[in-house]
């Protein structure tokens, strides 16, 4: 019926999308369209609001905004139909939205005008950075950040509107609800094609695509109305323009703001409930908005956020320190725990960078066996995140490797609960240890009774001169929770001892004294000088990280 | 492929086999496992004895580096240092001190010398800010035996961390382990310090030679 009238715009979506939804597409939108005050829509359309806008304006529901491409000219024809309605058919960017709604942008790179015909198309790019960057997904999350500018146009012109329409019967029904944001519409929009190009469905997911759209005119009420619509973080940047504010959350860690100015909210509210504001606004502009002559600044980029590894691993190596560690350039020791694990599973996430933590940690020259060591391993931006069956491969490599100095056990993929799991309850944790020890007269079979005899004995250590330097001189309680000997054959004064301690224990210190500053010790019970050659920890006594 | 069919067909095996039977059959495996992985673990745990040396090092000849400041001060006054290799010092009575020679030993020491009480001064914190910062000649303590005094010295220019306030209430710490357990005091010399008064110490081997230990 209407087909005859089209514009070349519309029969070109026609030619892309199936016939039989188009035309109920365009039956809906062309419903909406029609519902709207002329008059107002002329004088928005007259001012230099795009089509997208003059709909949310309006708050037209969101399944209109998919229909993929709707211009200023279409709106325009839509409504010549009705009335005698001459749109002005050349192309500008819109005063509100800076053609955010129209698909149209400055090239992060380039610094040339983007204008995508279509919803589609704006997908279209977009997808190609998701598959260039190689991510393997199962969903993605979408999100977009606009200038403050924006929202300030959109509130003068909305109390442009009350103050000029109020008295009007339809405003009450319309206006008063609220009216869809940008960046709402611009979800909208382009959601369901990018969920047809990435086969995937949009959802709380940990890959993000983030839109961040900038505009170089800096706002110049900002202190005024972003005060009041939210609360974020902010500081001040010294830039030519005073009243320059830059949102801490929001911004890109990679993305140099000090020309532009980015902010994220979360709802267009209040605008109407401060009666104040709203004068203020309509008094300093004369027209409700000014028309802008170069669209917003975008940069899209696309990460998943962080993934965690846990598990539990072994140091058979005393060469072999747990993280990397390196003084005036030199590294300690051949290798670090964290370097071994953590570049044998990063190349296979694909990841840009691997953190490494630890519950506890021993010194370079103690083993840890027995049940291992829990740990975290947090990946950051990986393009791959393992399955099951390649999370038993990375295992397998790892305790493969031909230096046996790390090996892991029960990896697996973990959320971010893995922190709390990992932390919870560190400091009652106990560790068990095996000392070799060295004492200064042969050994009794007494001292086996003495020694084993001792229950949650409690010591008192200063700190140890050996970490002096660097911790607070303090005198620290501690609990021996028991202890064994364990007779060494072919030696009479070097024997193995077993025991178990509070965590936060320095095991050295209580075999030798530290110089008498550990009291009691393993030579003070003993009645005899006593040293450590060896120490091994067989067990960290926790719940975390282990198999199912 | 094949394996994975053996593994499933194995499970449906266990599923039809009857409980206690079965409770049974899971535990072993488990008990098993868990005495293999004990012995394994003992077996790293227990070392060669073969390769064992009769007296070890001691815990202060492995980690601490000793120096030697003769006659400091006063002939006869022999101390040691022991430097750390986070660039802590410890000072003490060499065994070579007059006061060794008295008979009866050491009967008191008292940290009352000086300004101030070095017994009663408390150093906070990691960056150690209040601590006191004393010269080479500045006086830590007296130590007295039934014939005379004598005054230990610093040595080492730098903030004093610690004092061995143990040696007031058993001095006699000093007769049975001056090198160990009879320390004096703990002293935090700045890299420049330590390096201008190391030139003026000897190094144990020299000082065996000097006093005739050999």
């Amino acid at each position: 019926m209407s087909n005859d009238t089209e514009p070349a715009q519309v029969s070109s979506v026609a030619a892309e999308s199936h016939a039989g939804a188009c035309d109920a597409e365009m039956q809906l939108l062309e419903g909406a369209v029609r519902s709207l005050p002329y008059h107002v829509v002329k004088e928005l359309l007259s001012v230099g609001v795009c089509a997208r806008c003059v709909l949310r304006l309006f708050g037209i529901e969101e399944h209109i905004y998919c229909h993929s491409s709707f211009s200023q000219s279409m709106l325009g024809s839509i409504l010549e139909e009705e009335t005698s309605f001459k749109s002005e058919v050349e192309f500008q960017f819109c005063s509100v939205c800076l053609g955010v709604l129209q698909f149209s942008y400055c090239d992060d790179g380039e610094e040339t005008v983007v204008k995508k015909e279509s919803a589609k198309d704006m997908a279209l790019s977009i997808a190609e950075l998701v598959k260039q960057e190689g991510h393997q997904i199962d969903g993605f999350s979408l999100e977009v950040s606009v200038p403050p500018l924006i929202l300030e146009n959109e509130s003068s012109l909305l109390s442009h509107m009350k103050k000029k329409y109020e008295s009007e019967p339809w405003f009450q029904e319309r206006l008063l609800s609220k009216c869809h944001s940008v960046k709402d519409v611009l979800k909208f929009a382009i959601t369901k094609p990018l969920e047809t190009l990435l086969g995937v469905k949009a959802s709380a997911s940990s890959f993000r695509i983030r839109l961040t759209y900038t505009h170089k005119r800096a706002s110049k009420k900002v202190q005024n109305s972003v005060e009041r619509n939210q609360e974020c973080k902010r500081r001040k940047t010294g830039t030519e323009n005073a009243l320059h504010n830059v949102n801490d959350e929001s911004v890109i860690a990679d993305k140099d703001c000090s020309g532009y100015s980015t902010i994220e909210t979360n709802s267009v509210t209040g605008i109407f409930s401060n009666g104040v504001q709203d004068q203020e606004t309509s008094e300093h502009f004369e027209s409700p908005i000014e028309k802008v002559s170069e669209p917003c600044h975008l940069v899209y980029v696309c990460c998943r956020t962080h993934i965690y590894l846990c598990g539990r691993y072994l140091k058979y190596s005393r060469n072999v320190s747990q993280t990397r560690w390196i003084i005036d350039e030199e590294r300690m020791g051949e290798a670090s725990v964290e370097e071994i694990i953590g570049s044998n599973i990063l190349p296979i996430c694909q990841g840009d960078n691997y953190k490494f933590h630890a519950a506890g940690r021993e010194d370079i020259d103690v083993r840890m066996l027995g049940s291992g060591r829990p740990f975290l391993l947090e990946i950051q931006n990986a393009r791959q995140v393992p399955s099951e069956l390649i999370v038993k491969e990375m295992e397998s490599k790892i305790n493969g490797l031909e230096n046996k100095s790390v090996g892991v056990k029960n990896l697996k993929v973990v959320g971010s609960q893995g922190w709390a799991l990992m932390h919870e309850g560190e400091a009652e944790k106990q560790k068990q240890y095996c000392a070799l020890v060295w004492i200064s007269r042969p050994l009794e079979d007494e001292d086996m009774q003495t020694i084993s005899l001792l229950n949650d004995m409690k010591i008192l250590q200063r700190t140890p001169i050996r970490v002096l330097h660097r911790r607070s001189p303090l005198e620290r309680e501690k609990i021996i929770h028991w202890m064994k000997i364990e007779r060494i054959a072919g030696s009479s004064q070097y024997f193995l001892l077993h025991l178990c301690t509070q965590a936060g224990t320095y095991i050295k210190e209580f075999v030798h004294g530290d110089l008498g500053r550990t009291q009691p010790s393993v030579g003070s019970i003993l009645g005899c000088r006593a040293e450590i050659l060896q120490l091994d920890v067989t067990d960290v006594k926790m719940d975390c990280f282990v198999t199912e | 492929m094949s394996d994975d069919m053996v593994d499933r067909t194995r499970k449906l095996e266990e599923t039809t086999v009857s409980n206690s039977l079965h409770e049974e059959e899971e535990e072993r495996p488990v008990r098993e496992k868990a005495e293999y992985e004990e012995e394994e673990l003992h077996k790293l745990l227990v070392p060669d004895v073969s390769q064992l040396p009769p007296t070890p090092p001691s815990a202060v000849e492995t980690n601490f580096v000793s120096y030697f400041a003769p006659d400091f001060m006063k002939p006869g006054n022999d101390q040691y240092v022991y430097r750390h290799a986070n660039g802590l010092c410890v000072v003490g009575l060499a065994s070579t001190h007059l006061a060794f020679k008295d008979k009866g030993g050491i009967t008191a020491v008292d940290f009352n010398v000086g300004k101030s009480d070095r017994s009663s001064m408390k150093v906070t914190g990691k960056r150690k800010r209040n601590a006191q910062h004393f010269e080479s000649n500045t006086a830590l303590c007296k130590v007295c035996t039934g014939d005379d005094s004598y005054v230990v010295r610093c040595c080492v220019k730098g903030s004093l961390l610690e004092v061995n306030d143990r040696l007031i209430k058993q001095p006699e710490l000093l007769n049975s382990s001056a090198d160990r357990e009879g320390y004096i005091a703990i002293i935090m010399p700045k890299p420049a310090d330590w390096l201008k008064v190391k030139t003026s110490l000897l190094s144990l081997e020299e000082f065996k030679i000097l006093r005739e230990l050999c």
